[in-house]
Order: structure tokens, then sequence, then C-alpha cells
């Protein structure tokens, strides 16, 4: 059995019962934005939500994470158990699982993450499926991920008089058995009147990319000496809020965190940024990225090209986050426009 | 800085013209003070100890130094010291100290003395490093504990340290703060050297600036969200101006990388 149904009163029921065994994190309201965190209360959840302040990515890939221990005078390091508790993200969009597939890639990627394996192993996906646009700020229409596709245990679709939940992994079908839930008896049916609401509900995203997903990655092949990385690094104060909200941003550094009594002490990753001055510094002190410009520049070729040369793969996923967050204006989709603009005015 | 056979590290804290509010802060630690106090003894601490000796191997100075006889004192600090940390705003960078130079030495006497028969001897005020070299820096108003534990750890361990060259954003962003722009408040984090954790806005406050400037601040691209935020070039001068004069208005050092 692959789809369930559910009254729609019944969702904070829902969560309560997967409460029992997991730890639920799920979107809540921060002052007016939104961010993921643990929820007491299912009540507490805001299912209607626009892109969380950083994306779930955080779960996978902690701001702050241990790594091992190391005693004094000693070259090895300890074995780190990583002990997650069993986690439910729920209610995580589209764009943000297809974020958390770019990471999966990455990190499962030779040498293998053991980190980030043993965290995502830990979490069950449960999205749920955007059916009118967050703002003005997202592209998920041009990059392709406004429908569910992979990389959840579970999707819950809105449509209209109750909720569907597609069950897809054996965790999902697992939760699915849950006495909460209807049947779904024509399930050939229900998967067609999916597709037809997934075509319909188009006509309430607008497109906003001037170029299409299939032309995307042409235009950044030919934009790399253009005009609009000045314009950009001029604008950008090199805070680094583009790189952090990105749910496909996976940079870290690391560092030791000695103990007090100095007898050894804790290597730790903490997020780092492109964007940021002696992130291209090396030893020596030649930085291969000083101005903003190409800093920037950079960020957008790590999603539209290089990603592409090495996975195949767009590492933009439309969230937004990035020109949401940018307090100097600098917006993904004027500078995509721009480029597109300059790349179809050559011809 | 290795601790040979429990021979301990001797710090001694010094203050110059400044509040001690970050010396204060030091109180704060308690246990962690305790843990720190098998590696190091602590020789000079107006705050805490009334004792004083000049056999020290770590100085951290406090405040900025402005007169003559500042310059004197801290030089003799400097020659008995193996390594000099300038600690808080006012050592590192001048802090609102340096808001003095707003004013011509007479005007600012004018202001503060009017009227008292004996007024007290003024001077320039600047930052550590403009008198003698220093170490490390340790910034903030106040300083951070959590920083402060972490450099001198690492000062201890002979790495030295060196404070954060990107903005308080960054630790802002990690913490999923709502930024301030979010909420139409104007913060110097941006431009800001990070290291506090974001100490305001994690508070909800705006971020003063209180770490000093970047190493390479964006201002323009800083100036030109701040007006867009409806700031006169005044207004955004002073915003500047709170904790970083003494740099604006050219030091003779800028402050070394160790
Ligand atoms: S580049 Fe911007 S829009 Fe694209 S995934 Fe990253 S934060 Fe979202
Ligand atoms: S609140 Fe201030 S420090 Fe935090 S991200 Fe916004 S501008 Fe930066
Ligand atoms: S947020 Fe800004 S003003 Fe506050 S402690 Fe940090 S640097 Fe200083």
């Amino acid at each position: 059995m692959r789809y369930v149904s559910l009254q729609k009163n019944k969702l904070s029921q829902f969560v309560k019962s997967l409460q029992k065994k997991y730890k639920v994190v799920a979107p809540v309201k921060k002052e007016n934005l939104f961010v993921f965190a643990e929820v007491e209360d299912p009540e507490e959840i805001s299912i209607d939500y626009i892109p969380t302040i950083l994306p779930p990515k955080k779960y996978f890939l902690p701001q702050h994470e241990k790594l091992g221990t190391f005693v004094k005078d000693s070259v090895s390091m300890a074995e780190t158990n990583i002990d997650v508790e069993p986690t439910v993200l729920f209610g995580a969009h589209t764009c943000d699982i297809e974020g958390i597939e770019c990471m999966d890639i990455v990190f499962h990627d030779s040498p293998l993450d053991p980190y980030f394996g043993k965290r995502k192993k830990s979490v069950i996906i449960i999205g749920y499926e955007c059916m009118k646009p967050c703002d003005e700020y997202a592209t998920c229409v041009t990059m392709d991920t406004l429908n569910p596709r992979a990389g959840y245990d579970i999707m819950i679709t809105d449509i209209g008089d109750k909720y569907i939940l597609h069950l897809n992994s054996p965790e999902g079908i697992e939760i699915g058995k849950n006495a909460l839930f209807g049947k779904v008896t024509n399930e050939r049916d229900m998967k067609n009147k999916l597709l037809k609401l997934r075509e319909d509900k188009l006509k309430n995203f607008k497109v906003l990319l001037d170029a299409e997903y299939k032309e995307l990655n042409k235009i950044f092949k030919g934009s790399y000496n253009s005009e609009t990385w000045k314009d950009v690094g001029r604008k950008c104060v090199s805070c680094g809020n583009c790189t952090a909200v990105c749910p496909t941003c996976y940079c870290f550094d690391i560092y030791d965190d000695v103990k007090l009594d100095m007898s050894g002490g804790e290597r730790r990753r903490v997020w780092d940024s492109c964007q940021l001055d002696e992130f291209a510094t090396v030893a020596g002190g030649e930085n291969f990225r000083k101005e903003r410009s190409s800093r920037q520049r950079h960020r957008y070729y790590r999603k539209f090209d290089y990603s592409v040369i090495k996975y195949n793969k767009f590492f933009c996923v439309g969230c937004g986050r990035c020109t949401r967050t940018c307090m100097a204006d600098i917006s993904l989709i004027e500078t995509v426009n721009s480029l597109t603009k300059e790349q179809k005015n050559a011809k | 800085m290795s601790d040979k056979k429990n021979k301990k590290v001797r710090i001694a804290f010094f203050d110059f013209a400044d509040c001690e509010g970050c010396q204060l802060q030091l109180t704060y630690l308690n246990e962690q003070l305790v843990g720190l106090l098998d590696h190091v003894e602590i020789v000079n601490f107006r705050e805490v100890i009334s004792e004083k000796s000049d056999n020290y191997d770590i100085a951290i100075v406090e405040g900025s130094i402005t007169r003559k006889h500042d310059e004197e004192r801290v030089k003799e600090i400097r020659k008995n010291a193996k390594i000099v940390i300038a600690y808080g705003a006012c050592a590192c960078i001048g802090g609102v100290n340096g808001l003095r130079k707003k004013f011509t030495q007479q005007e600012a006497k004018d202001i503060v003395y009017k009227g008292r028969e004996f007024p007290l001897e003024a001077g320039e005020p600047r930052p550590v490093h403009d008198v003698v070299k220093v170490d490390y820096y340790i910034h903030g108003c106040p300083t951070n504990n959590e920083e402060t534990i972490k450099a001198l750890k690492s000062i201890l361990i002979g790495k030295g340290y060196q404070p954060p060259t990107y903005p308080v954003c960054v630790e802002c962003k990690l913490k999923e703060n709502v930024c301030l722009f979010e909420k139409r408040q104007v913060c110097m984090g941006p431009v800001t050297r990070a290291g506090c954790g974001a100490w305001c806005p994690s508070y909800g406050n705006i971020c003063y600036g209180c770490r000093g400037l970047l190493d390479n601040p964006a201002t323009q691209g800083e100036m030109d969200i701040l007006k867009k935020h409806g700031y006169t070039l005044e207004e955004l001068t002073q915003k500047f101006e709170t904790y970083n004069l003494c740099r604006m208005m050219g030091e003779q050092n800028e402050p070394k990388k160790s």
C-alpha cells in the first residue's frame, strides 16, 4: 500500500503518535519568520510557512559538530560515537528535500562522511507539498523542485477535503500502518488524481526566471566575465548569510577545542562560507578570491555550473533563501535574469 | 608557552583609561577561572587581589593609553612581559575613548571640567598597539568570557590567538536569529569583527560594533544598506564612530596580525 488518507483535523494527532517514538522537528514561528525546531505540542507547528531561516540541513550537518576527541601527546584520535536520537523531520518542503538530496550526494561521495551518513540514517523525512507559492523569491518552478519526486519517507499532500500521504520507504510504510489513516483503495486513481492536481496548481505559481531549466547551464558557461558580477560584488558586504541559509552549501572549517586542564580536547567542525575573506586564503597569504565579486560569482557557479560538471545536477533548489536573507538586496532572480539578458543579447 | 614541570605561567592584569568592565567580566568566570589556575598564576589583578608583582610572563592590558606617564608605564610593562595581550575595546581599538578625538584637547577639557578647580591631566586616547607592540587581541566592550578562555587556552598551548576576520553576521546566522534588518533596525554586524557569538543580536539588540571594524570592511556596501533604511550621512558616520574613531582618524600602526 503506497497511499493512505488522513482527515484534516487529525494532523496534530498524527504528530502526537510520532512523538511516542521519535523526536519531532517541524516549522514553528520565530517572530515574523519560521525555523525548524523540536516541537513539544503539535499545535506549535506552522504548517503553512515560507522557507525557514536555516534549512533543515542543520539536522544532517549541524552548525557545530564534534568529530572526535584527542589526548595530549598522542597522535591518534578516539572514534566518536555519533549518537543521534531517532528524529522525524516534519513538514519539509520539496525544495528543502531536494537540498538534502544534494548534500547526500556530496557527503556520500568518496571519502564518505560518517557523521553525515549516521545522521541521515536517523532522520525520517515527512514532507508537506506546496500548493501555493511562498513569496516572490522562490524559483522552484524553474528549478523543477516544486513537486515531490524522491528523498522522502512520506509526502503529505492536501487534496482539498483531506490529506493524502504517499509512503515512499519501508519506514514510511511502517508509519502508514497507524489506525489514524484511511485506506486508499484505488492506488492508480490516486496517482492520476495527484498528477492532475500538480498540473493544476502550476497556474498559482509565477515563473520568475527568464531562462528555462535547460538553458541555465549554458547561460552560466558564457557569463564568467560578465559585468553583472561587478555589480553584485559592489553591493555585497560578505556577511556569509547567503551561504549559511542555502540548503546545498556544505563547506565547513575544522578546529580543536582544548580542555581547560589542557590534557586533551575535542576536534570540531563549524559551518564556513566562501563569502568570507579568509576562505580562499592559503599559506603564504595568497587569496584566490580576494574580490567580493569573485566570491559571489563562485557561489553562483557552485549552484549552476560546477555542480553540473561534477554531479550533473543544479545545486540551486530555488528556495529563495539567499535573496530573502540578503540585507544588501542581492537577488538571485535579478542576477540570473541579468546574465540571461546579456547572453540572449549577445546572440 | 609550555608548562614545564609544574611551572605556572604568571599572568598580570593592568588597566589604563577604561571602566574596568572587561576585568570585571573575568570575575564571572567562577569555576572556569579555577580550572585555569592549575596552569597559571595571577600576580596582578586589581579587581580581585591586592598584592602586586613585576615578575610576570603575560601582561593583559586593559584600557586606552592616554597620558605621558601611561605611555611610560605601558612601555615598562612591555619590557617585563614576554607576551602582551590587549584586552577589551579600549585597549584593542581605542573604543569609546576615541570619541574624545572629535574635539581638541582644550574643548574636551572645557566640556568635562568647566568650572572645576583642579582639572585632571588628559591626553590623546590611543589603542595599546599605538604605543607598544601587542601580541594578541581580545576584543569587545565588554570582552566575552567564552572568547577570553578560548584565546587564553590557545596562547597557553603556544598556538597564539587570531580573532575572527569575518563579521558578526556569521555567528548570528548560525544561531538562526531573525536579522535585525528584517525588523527595520540597523545593525553594525556586517562590518564588525565576530568572536562575541553575536551577543547583542541574540538578545534582540543591534550590534554597536564594539569589536571594531573588520580588517576589510565593506564600508560602501554597509553605507548603502543604511542609506536605504533612511539614515543621513551624519547618522551613518555616528554609527561607525562610536567605537572606531581612533582607527577612522588614522592610527599610527595598523593592528598587527599575529
Ligand atoms: S542558491 Fe539561493 S535559492 Fe538556490 S538553493 Fe541556495 S539559498 Fe536557495
Ligand atoms: S542581526 Fe545584525 S549581526 Fe545578525 S545577521 Fe542581521 S545584520 Fe548581521
Ligand atoms: S554584537 Fe556587536 S556590540 Fe554586541 S558584543 Fe558583539 S560586536 Fe559588540
